[in-house]
């Protein structure tokens, strides 16, 4: 069906309505949660479908949970198909079987009815503080298996027919760590899921059963003629890539996601036939991860106001091999997907875009190496849990702009918020020396990447580390459109009167107090170096982020001493 | 237009003068002691702001039929709200600044914290940094976490820092230095080194400015506030020079991002607290209609060409906060809580390559502005809609000073719109308009509901020259029972500017545990911020009848990373702060955490001087009805289509008259749209109360 027979004034209306409601279910989660990873990091995202479990509206979320949400409808759909009532609600999971993106994501989806008919699906996906598992707080980089990583979740009915099933809830209850949380986190998102469904009801009264059904269908074809015609700008073709990861959690072995891109005319095939196996450690990624990383890929190389439900990618095939790292079978581990081998897969679908369409390509990020320390406060206080975050890497370059110097992870396209060193020092036992840009680090471009960071603390205290650091080893920011690659990281332990310690990507140790050093990832820099505007490149001498004897060799200009003008 | 009548107006002393300088129009209000207001709109000059507020002056001087320097000596408060500070900012024409930072944390400033407002748009570089990175430049020493001095302060550091910053040009000195929120000593002495080895007037230390945890908000506010001081203060002290030796007898006062005013003098140590001082002098307007209504809970909707600006009043009380954004830039100054929307009289209709309207956010500015204009316009803009709809006319509109033409709003309405989506033009100017008030009701929605207030409950104010166009259309689909304009609503700021108090807020940090705090330490911690407070005052010229000094105090759970303000209102009673924490946490957060633990974060002290209350205008309650300059065809909504609308001049409807729609009124500085069903009263304070009827939604 087409949109011709839509009033467009009304399709508007209805559009900014449906983007409104998924906002104001937002509003209602960060306000009810407990968690503070709710109502202070917005980790999670919800979203309207309709009766096909098609999503027709997203708001909020990181990048990451692009267009996921579409498969959790689906399975439960497929699940309770024909036993779906006015006054359920749903509970799942599990990547395997109920289209879960991975476990600690869980996804609250309420059905919405008008006169009988089921009208739509109001949806709140959101990442728990704990799940049960192997490590407490969701991530067990040990797990060799899906059942070392938490409870798994199938399609449920969580409230049936508007009682909660309470025996259910207790088994919820009784898997996690941190009961009192999950409980008051579940109310929230079921409550969130409530107003949501109040307000579609609302709609669907006003404009009617049928009509409604034809401006959902109205807005995900515009979506659809959106992308199609940025698809139409790019030249039919093939065109392949491939990113690698260099362990699987516990061994150095190259690990490659491969991807073919075919371009004709208006229609788009993702083929990652031969890409490698499932992997033992926990970076496989789910087919609804998957699919989120590469919707995030197309989305994030074209306009950022393009339309973000499954009507944008509609006309997009992807082909994920069962077993691969991209779509693996039960029961491999698969908690770290959503960053790792997101980043990678996000990668793939740039680097081969960028043989579409060099101008609008956009080189790579930096892989991060923030490690998690953990002990207890200052003469045995406190337990506490730090998050290096203030040696997070630099971002790659595009046409017009540099690479920022230091950002957040690639799958939320930065959207963290790095804590101030004065913060964390008042809560944890540390004192920070060092957090500043790296020199010559930088991916070289017409514009440069991001610099990555010198960063250094003092952990005043016994602790264990549990080490992150995919951007250790191998290069990760890569240059596009002729720009060059990036510094790798590193990240080095100085135990106080001990050996020093090279951190390996992942794994856990434990040291005394102890200070450490971390040089972060540099991003790729995008076009010729030679063609920087010089002024950038005396800018940058002058900076002292990139040095003389750089400017000369890379950038082709004699800088003179004092920074300020080159010498021909 | 600038008044209806040409004769002179006699004028009963004392007054108040009230001057907005707005990037297009300066606003002057004039109230004086009978509460008789009077409204003057000149052209800004932005090469040099206070030439359009002379004129301003000059104009009400004519109009009075006083010399200037008798209007400004019977002038008993000159109140300024300026965009100085905002444009310096948003035209980057700041002071050369050069930054000293701890050893090791050169480059907070320009890493920020990794904070991308739309991360969807990753194209977006950040702004650019204030101070490149050559002239960031460390110095020795180090504060501990426990605010204990680690490692000595290095003042030969700063002497040679201060060589590259005079070779480089440098106007204006910064100094942030990590942990100075805990023990200023390191900061005081590199003050003082920059003194000794400097010429320069203009130095801001961070614990002077922005006295907060965390090095990048902190040193971002302080960055800030170097590099506008040079100009704003040099432009603020040659406007109060120039108005004292014209006549003037007291100093101007400055509208505040807090929405409270303060003198020249006080405000030259830290200018970085103006940066909202247009917006934020709506407060005050609130306050004006807070009486005049009769109600405490207000949400402000102020309208202009670009943007709209909604500010909530709850309990006769607007929200301060310590997180202001602008242009991208953070700052940790109070500054009153205003979510601001890209809608207003010149926001552009555009439809995408795919068939979908788009309303906004982009506007056409002044110049083009809406096609009607005539200035080049190409977009069709929401005045080109209301042209088209019939509810403006074609002619002059604010004293001559556009002229609107219905036949290019109708030409670019039916090019970009009507012909894309294969409509009527009259179809596609209702649909602009009903797309423009959709995104209004989502930013209302915005500020209440996501805080956790329900709209209905509140009293919608319709301001800006645009704002009473839409007001009862937002209010009927808000559930609102009736929606306030002000009689001067074009000039809502300036007229807020003369019901605004002296307000001056001072705040530490203060880390401890709500039941175990030390109260010595709280006790010198509240002393200390009072005694600023009450100097401030006291240099104002208030004494202890009319002035308030109020505590306040930050909270959160542990383990929370924001916090949350509450009042002390009987001295410190962790029992009943607790209380009263639970209950702000419950109204914004709906829960909370019985007995858990509650940190203090930081203190608080307002200090306020008042201001005797104006009076409003009052005018005789008239008999008979007014009658209509003309009546028009004016599009209504999708149920009522087309109907004959009386129009009524605003001059001719006095207190106590009651119309029904729909109509339109006229004013000096707005129209307002009535709709069919809706009712409108002229009340006891000359100001427009519509009462709208429940029925046909938007």
């Amino acid at each position: 069906m087409t949109g011709d027979s839509l009033d467009p004034i009304v399709l508007a209306l209805v559009q900014n309505r449906l983007d409104n409601i998924s906002l104001q279910m937002g509003w209602v989660m960060t306000r009810t949660a407990r968690s503070p990873i709710f109502n202070q990091s917005h980790d999670f995202s919800c979203f309207i479908a309709d009766p096909d479990g098609t999503l027709v509206s997203q708001a909020d979320g990181i990048p990451i949970h692009t267009g996921g949400g579409g498969f959790a409808v689906r399975a439960l759909l497929k699940a309770f198909a024909g036993k779906i009532d006015d006054g359920d609600v749903f509970l799942l999971n599990d990547p395997y079987v109920a289209g879960g993106n991975h476990l600690p994501d869980w996804v609250i989806a309420r059905p919405v009815f008008a006169g009988g008919r089921l009208t739509a699906f109001t949806c709140n996906r959101a990442h728990q503080s704990d799940i049960g598992g192997g490590a407490a707080g969701t991530y067990n980089p040990a797990a060799t298996e899906i059942f070392h990583e938490g409870i798994r979740l199938p399609p449920l009915k969580l409230i049936e027919a508007g009682e909660t099933r309470d025996d259910l809830w207790q088994l919820l209850l009784i898997n996690c760590r941190t009961p009192e949380l999950l409980d008051g986190d579940l109310r929230a998102m079921i409550g969130s899921t409530r107003i949501g469904a109040e307000r579609v009801a609302a709609l669907v009264d006003e404009l009617g059963i049928e009509a409604t059904q034809r401006y959902f269908e109205g807005i995900l074809s515009h979506a659809d003629r959106r992308f199609r015609a940025d698809l139409g700008g790019l030249p039919d073709g093939r065109y392949e890539a491939e990113e690698i990861t260099d362990n699987d959690c516990f061994d150095k072995v190259e690990i490659a996601v491969r991807v073919a891109l075919t371009v004709d005319g208006d229609r788009l095939t993702v083929d990652f036939t031969g890409s490698d196996p499932q992997m033992r450690g926990f970076k496989n990624s789910s087919l609804a991860n998957t699919y989120s990383a590469v919707y995030m890929g197309l989305a994030s190389f074209f306009e950022p106001d393009l339309p973000r439900n499954e009507g944008t990618f509609r006309n997009v095939e992807i082909i994920a091999p069962e077993g691969s790292v991209v779509n693996p079978r039960p029961p491999a581990p698969l908690t770290m997907c959503t960053v790792f081998i997101a980043h990678e897969i996000v990668h793939c679908i740039w680097k081969a875009l960028a043989k579409a369409d060099p101008t609008r390509s956009c080189a790579g990020w930096g892989k991060s190496v923030h490690g998690v320390t953990a002990g207890n406060g200052i003469g045995g206080g406190e337990p506490y849990v730090m998050y290096h975050w203030n040696s997070m890497p630099g971002g790659g370059a595009v046409e017009g702009r540099d690479g920022f110097n230091q950002i957040g992870h690639l799958i939320a396209l930065g959207g963290l918020t790095l804590p101030n060193v004065e913060t964390y020092e008042q809560l944890y036992p540390v004192r920070f020396v060092k957090q500043e840009f790296r020199c010559d680090s930088a991916g070289a471009g017409a514009y440069r990447g991001g610099t990555g960071i010198d960063y250094e603390v003092e952990v005043l205290e016994e602790a264990e580390y549990s080490f992150r650091g995919e951007g250790v080893g191998l290069p990760s920011g890569w240059g596009a459109a002729g720009g060059g690659t990036g510094a790798p990281g590193d990240m080095t332990l100085y135990p106080n009167g001990g050996e020093k310690f090279e951190a390996p990507p992942y794994g856990v140790r434990r040291f005394g107090p102890l200070r450490m050093t971390a040089r972060s990832p540099g991003g790729g820099g995008w076009g010729d170096p030679k063609r920087r505007d010089p002024d950038r490149v005396l800018r940058d001498v002058r900076d002292g982020v990139v040095s003389r004897d750089k400017a000369a060799e890379v950038y082709g200009m004699t800088v003179s001493a004092d920074g300020r003008t080159t010498v021909s | 237009m600038s008044n209806q009548a040409s004769e002179p107006v006699s004028l009963i002393p004392p007054w108040r003068i009230g001057v907005d300088v707005g990037g297009t129009f300066t606003d002057m209000v004039l109230s004086d002691a009978s509460g008789a207001m009077h409204v003057f709109k000149v052209p800004s000059v932005p090469a040099d702001p206070g030439e359009g507020v002379v004129a301003a002056l000059g104009q009400a001087a004519d109009r009075f039929a006083l010399p200037l320097p008798d209007l400004l000596r019977d002038c008993a408060l000159f109140v300024h709200g300026s965009t100085v500070a905002t444009n310096t900012m948003l035209e980057r024409r700041g002071a050369t600044v050069g930054l000293l930072t701890t050893e090791g944390f050169r480059d907070s400033l320009e890493i920020r914290r990794g904070i991308r407002e739309d991360q969807w748009d990753h194209r977006a570089p950040f702004p650019e940094v204030l101070v490149p990175r050559y002239l960031r430049l460390p110095v020795g020493g180090r504060i501990d976490r426990d605010g204990t001095e680690y490692e000595a302060f290095d003042a030969g550091g700063v002497a040679e820092a201060m060589k590259t910053f005079e070779a480089e040009g440098v106007e204006s000195v910064a100094i942030c230095l990590i942990n100075s929120f805990l023990n200023p000593a390191h900061e005081s002495a590199a003050k003082s080194a920059v003194e000794a080895n400097w010429d320069g007037e203009w130095i801001s230390a961070s614990n002077d400015i922005a006295p907060v945890m965390g090095e990048y908000e902190r040193g971002s506010t302080t960055v800030v506030n170097a590099y506008l001081a040079p100009k704003v203060v040099a432009y603020l002290q040659a406007l109060d020079r120039q108005l004292r030796q014209l006549g003037l007898t007291r100093s101007i006062l400055l509208v505040q991002s807090n929405g409270g005013a303060v003198s020249v003098d006080q405000v030259a140590a830290r200018p970085v607290n103006l940066v909202l001082s247009g917006p934020a002098a709506g407060v005050g307007a609130l306050n004006l209609v807070r009486r005049a209504a009769g109600t405490e809970d207000l949400i402000s909707m102020e309208i202009g060409g670009t943007s709209c600006d909604v500010a909530l009043m709850s309990g006769g009380k607007v929200g301060v906060t310590d997180q202001l954004i602008i242009d991208g830039y953070h700052l940790a100054t109070p500054a009153v809580e205003i979510h601001t929307v890209g809608a207003g009289g010149g926001t552009i209709a555009r439809v995408d390559d795919a068939g979908m309207l788009h309303v906004g956010p982009q506007g056409a500015g002044a110049r083009p502005g809406p096609a009607a204009y005539g200035f080049g316009g190409q977009d069709a803009t929401v005045t080109d809609a209301q042209l088209l709809l019939g509810r403006l006319r074609s002619g002059p509109y604010a004293g001559g000073a556009v002229t609107l033409d219905g036949g290019a709003a109708r030409e670019a309405i039916t090019r970009t719109v009507a012909e894309p989506l294969s409509i009527a033009a009259e179809a596609a100017a209702a649909g602009i308009v009903q797309l423009l008030e959709q995104n209004l009701l989502h930013a209302v929605e915005r500020i209440s509901l996501q805080r956790g207030y329900n709209p209905r409950g509140f009293t919608l104010v319709a301001a800006g020259g645009a704002g009473p166009m839409h007001g009862a259309s937002v209010g009927r689909a808000l559930g609102c029972p009736r929606v306030y304009v002000p009689r001067q609503a074009g000039a809502f700021c300036a007229v807020g500017m003369l019901h605004s108090d002296v307000r001056q807020d001072y705040g530490q940090v203060f880390l401890g545990d709500l039941d175990r705090a030390d109260r010595d330490d709280l006790k010198q911690g509240y002393d200390r911020l009072e005694g600023h407070a009450r100097a401030s005052l006291d240099a104002e010229g208030f004494g202890a009848d009319d002035s308030r000094i109020e505590r306040e105090i930050d909270l959160r759970y542990r383990s929370q990373q924001y916090s949350i303000r509450v009042p002390l209102t009987n001295g410190f009673d962790p029992a009943g702060i607790r209380k009263a924490f639970e209950a702000e946490h419950d109204r914004q957060f709906g829960h909370i955490q019985p007995d858990g633990a509650i940190e203090i974060t930081s203190l608080h002290v307002v200090g306020r001087g008042l201001f005797a209350e104006v009076t409003a205008g009052r005018r005789e309650r008239a008999d008979g009805a007014p009658t209509p300059v003309e009546t028009r065809t004016v599009y209504q909504n999708a149920a009522d289509g087309w109907a004959d609308t009386p129009v009524y001049a605003g001059a001719d409807l006095e207190p106590g008259h009651q119309l029904d729609g729909p109509l339109l009124v006229e004013e000096q500085t707005t129209t307002v749209f009535v709709g069919v069903g809706d009712r409108l009263e002229v009340d006891a304070a000359d100001n427009f109360l519509i009462h709208l009827s429940n029925g046909s939604a938007t």
